[in-house]
């Protein structure tokens, strides 16, 4: 599996899994009901959530995914300007990477 | 998310371990005030720790991230009565081992010093003991957090997002907020300190870690001198973030001084 995979029905589903989740967040946290997501979204910039948001929307997709994605191992990967630029699409890309990978396994 | 209700007040609770494994010791983090939450532990050490076998406890203090924002109750003695309680409440019993950012480490050091026989260890991430010195200092800052921040935030917020940056001014508005709708402004320097007799009676490992270019690294050799077992590492090039910018230096730090501390509790079983 190369790490550029195209867009794949997977991917849709994946980022309407995470898109679902991020509404629920913004809503339980932020009241807000109509942030539109998509895979250029920025969870930084554009949907304003802080680090703990991270640490809930963590828990949302261990609720989801259980331990065939590790996003805490994810981020911890990452250098703290990256996280400041992650996007929706680069999240999406990793959870169907992991879901390939357990699957193969 | 787990909440978890120490009677007092409801605090956010996330706790990771080896999954292939019993843990060999149980970890407890604290993060620092304000603008702080345990995310500076979940997406950095802490998935470290877990696979290197150890139980990882990390909570928001009160009024910080997923827990409750009780209007007062923020002196230092108030975080450690809610560390104590939370630990009772998940039935930590052992001695643990204890690591603080900041003011979490503030925390961490006066819980070692109520309960010495619950510490296996403390590290100090630019942190201090809470002393006279101490409090002045903290309440300097929060003097200034309260009165340009919390009740001039426009200006402030203004201020920030053009010489820092979008997300230093979205951390800086929660700060205000907890500054304006909690006494924590108040109570945190009024907090009772620590005697040299009391930071001195701490006989666990101690380990400080500060950024080369923090004022705190200062704290270091005055730190080692007092304490019976302090070492200290100054990582140069940082600043006081120097836990999520040099993640990986600073959890290698903290698991030697676990494993050492497991391989001095083997000898003496032995």
């Amino acid at each position: 599996m190369t790490p550029h995979t195209p867009v794949t029905a997977d991917e849709e589903t994946v980022l309407a899994d995470l898109a679902g989740m991020l509404a629920r967040l913004l809503e339980d946290e932020y009241g807000l009901d109509d942030v539109e997501i998509g895979m250029h979204t920025t969870f930084n910039r554009d949907l304003e959530l802080e680090s703990i948001d991270l640490v809930t929307l963590a828990g949302l997709l261990e609720e989801r995914y259980g331990d065939r994605v590790n996003f805490a191992e994810f981020l911890a990967g990452m250098e703290f300007d990256e996280i400041i630029e992650l996007t929706v699409g680069r999240l999406v890309e990793y959870v169907v990477t992991s879901l390939k990978a357990a699957e193969a396994s | 998310m787990a909440m978890v209700d120490t009677g007092a007040v409801r605090l956010h609770v996330q706790r990771i371990g080896p999954r292939d494994r019993p843990a060999t010791a149980t970890v407890v983090l604290v993060h620092g005030l304000l603008t702080d939450s345990l995310a500076s532990y979940y997406f950095t050490v802490a998935p470290a720790f877990a696979a290197a076998g150890l139980d990882v406890v990390m909570y928001d203090l009160r009024g910080h991230g997923r827990s409750e924002r009780p209007a007062d109750g923020y002196t230092l003695d108030h975080n450690i009565d809610d560390l104590e309680a939370l630990l009772d409440r998940l039935e930590v019993t052992g001695p643990v081992h204890l690591v603080g950012n900041s003011y979490g480490g503030t925390v961490a050091f006066g819980y070692a010093v109520r309960h010495p026989e619950r510490a296996a260890g403390v590290t100090l991430i630019e942190s201090e003991p809470a002393t006279a010195a101490w409090a002045v200092k903290l309440g300097g800052i929060l003097h200034r957090v309260v009165h340009q921040l919390a009740y001039n935030e426009p200006d402030a917020i203004a201020w920030i997002t053009a010489h820092r940056s979008h997300n230093t001014a979205r951390l800086a508005r929660g700060a205000a907020r907890l500054a304006r709708e909690t006494s924590l402004g108040r109570d945190i320097p009024a907090s009772r300190v620590l005697t040299e007799d009391q930071i001195r009676s701490v006989r666990c490992p101690v380990l400080g870690v500060y950024g080369g270019d923090s004022d705190l690294a200062e704290l270091a050799p005055w730190l080692e001198s007092l304490l019976p077992d302090c070492r200290t590492v100054v990582i140069p090039g940082h600043e006081h973030s120097v836990l999520v910018e040099a993640a990986q230096a600073v959890g290698g730090h903290i698991l030697e001084l676990v494993r050492g501390a497991e391989l001095a509790g083997a000898a003496e079983a032995r």
